[in-house]
């Protein structure tokens, strides 16, 4: 059998007294979506930070194919496959839209192109050229990103998140402020992602959860309450006692 | 589709090219006017440009201000003047220069990376200050007269030599130094390395995200700048035939950051007019006045409130436009 594209084993971490990840274990198939789901302060967001190597975890472990990724800093976590998009959306603002998806892209060419000038990079590119027609931003690539609307940054920020072409692709709340349409897009577009990437999700849209998830994980209070396929998670006592607030 | 970034600095090499040839047309009534003071004041313009450029690099591109860049302009016209006066060769002050501010910009680089923003800034000020205390203290560098009996040089170029004496000669000489230095850092700025600057002033926290540690970017950009403040300085002594410990003084970094902000801070040409357009101020007020810093401050307050991207950043964008129209080649 082959190792898990993502496990994490035990994970922990305090923020004073506040145990806000707190012995969290789960791993996740390859090409499959699973979202993280639980009510505001489960502790999704810090989890997100551990997995991707922004926080250092107290205790427990990180495995990228089966490789011990614990404690990492960012760059080595992208550089084992895993890329981020974060809830506030964290862009390059005032270079253009192509601008933020070539830097993003530019790890895909050889380090030998660092020292040449960028339109020879064609890989990168590609990749621009490629991602703006998936993410419908092509007639907004010479906007600068603050120039974009609500919507169009936060499908920019996953783009950005996609450009080196990870083998994980962790999500915090992509449709975080969109109007319904725009979500429904969106929604859309994270499924047509799984066929290349696999996805782990936070999202709040409990309709798009289930809808959209392959596999959830429901966090509380920094531990994790349930797992399993969204009909179990929905059917489970527990989590509608934590989550949806009804016995 | 020319990329955003790439047109922009196109602009800046047409803004380049305006200023050369402006240049040539001075350098020309200079030798027939057989001018001594305004060519070895416009000289000295360029030397200074070229310290203003290694500014832009840092707070233009990489967002870093550093207010002691006199420490490598300083360290590059003593190290060069002390080397004239054993050997009076150009390329062998040049060398020594390039090595030792590559080294000194290592070291330096390693202490003013560990802190960001208005720490880094105190930082590299302090820095600049001790070794000014330390130039102006020690006998063997001229203490408090600096270095005086520089010789004068001749510069050869292979086919052809030049006299550091020539008023004209010298001024193409700095000029082309200049030039390649200007060129040289616009290169790197339109390679993935040099965005990855660009991308570090306009949103650090998202660059380790994408693959990259910050640090070595940052540490790159500031040795780099070390080397081309060092290199412009490597003229002054040329230029004057002595050094002072002034050159290290906080008014020498101060007046390079006043240079790319009024000369407009991201576009690397700004450098170049902004230190043309003070060097000249002060000499034409500092005719009429000594107290021409007064001016020159005003000057730079209406700068930043009424052109908050300095001179050339209000100019190119026109330029940008002009190239944008053009049919792609």
């Amino acid at each position: 059998m082959t190792a898990p594209i993502l496990e994490i084993r035990d994970l922990s971490v305090n923020f004073g007294g506040l145990r806000a990840v707190d012995q969290v274990s789960f791993s996740i198939a390859r090409n499959r979506i699973t979202t993280v789901i639980g009510p505001n302060g489960a502790g999704k967001s810090t989890l997100f930070n551990l997995i991707s190597g922004a926080i250092r975890p107290r205790d427990g472990q990180v495995l990228i194919e089966g490789v011990d990724c614990t404690g990492q800093p960012p760059y080595r976590m992208q550089a084992a496959g895993l890329a981020r998009s974060f809830q506030i959306t964290n862009l390059f603002f005032e270079l253009t839209v192509a601008e933020n998806l070539r830097l993003a892209a530019q790890i895909l060419e050889p380090v030998s192109m660092a020292w040449r000038p960028v339109r020879s990079s064609r890989v990168a590119q590609r990749r621009v050229d490629d991602l703006l027609e998936r993410f419908g931003l092509s007639g907004k690539a010479q906007y600068t990103a603050g120039e974009l609307s609500h919507g169009e940054q936060r499908r920019l920020e996953v783009a950005v998140a996609l450009a080196c072409e990870p083998k994980v692709l962790l999500l915090d709340e992509p449709t975080q402020g969109m109007s319904h349409s725009d979500t429904r897009d969106t929604a859309e577009l994270i499924r047509s992602l799984a066929a290349d990437v696999t996805v782990l999700l936070i999202e709040h849209d409990i309709g798009l959860v289930m809808s959209l998830s392959d596999h959830v994980v429901v966090m509380y209070q920094g531990q994790k309450l349930a797992e399993g396929s969204p009909a179990d998670v929905r059917a489970n006592p527990a989590v509608q006692t934590a989550y949806f607030g009804h016995a | 589709m020319v990329d955003a970034l790439t047109r922009s600095m196109r602009a800046s090499h047409v803004l380049v090219a305006i200023l050369v040839a402006a240049s040539l047309a001075v350098a020309a009534f200079g030798v027939a006017t057989n001018d001594t003071f305004y060519l070895r004041l416009a000289t000295e313009a360029l030397i200074f440009a070229g310290l203003a450029l290694s500014v832009d690099i840092l707070l233009g591109y990489t967002g870093l201000l550093s207010l002691g860049q006199a420490l490598y302009f300083g360290l590059g016209a003593y190290l060069s003047a002390l080397v004239l006066m054993v050997i009076p060769s150009f390329w062998a002050a040049f060398a020594a220069t390039a090595v030792v501010a590559a080294l000194a910009g290592l070291i330096g680089g390693f202490i003013v990376n560990r802190v960001r923003g208005v720490y880094f800034a105190l930082i590299t000020f302090g820095m600049a200050q001790v070794a000014a205390k330390i130039v102006y203290n020690t006998r063997a560098l001229g203490a408090s007269d600096g270095l005086i009996g520089v010789p004068v040089i001749n510069i050869n170029l292979g086919i052809a030599s030049v006299s550091s004496a020539s008023p004209a000669g010298f001024f193409l000489f700095v000029l082309a130094l200049i030039v390649i230095l200007y060129a040289l850092s616009a290169y790197l700025l339109d390679t993935p390395f040099g965005r990855l600057l660009i991308a570090l002033r306009a949103n650090e926290a998202r660059i380790p995200f994408l693959g990259y540690r910050t640090m070595t970017p940052r540490l790159v950009a500031y040795v780099l700048a070390a080397m081309v403040a060092a290199l412009s300085g490597a003229l002054y002594p040329m230029l004057r035939g002595f050094v002072s410990p002034e050159l290290f003084f906080f008014a020498t970094s101060g007046n390079a950051v006043i240079t790319v902000v009024t000369g407009g801070a991201g576009t690397l040409v700004g450098a170049l007019y902004g230190s043309v357009l003070l060097t000249v101020l002060k000499s034409v007020i500092g005719s009429y006045t000594e107290h021409h810093l007064i001016v020159i401050g005003l000057l730079f307050m209406g700068a930043v409130i009424f052109l908050p991207k300095g001179l050339m950043g209000s100019v190119r964008p026109l330029i940008e436009r002009m190239l944008a129209r053009e049919p792609k080649q």
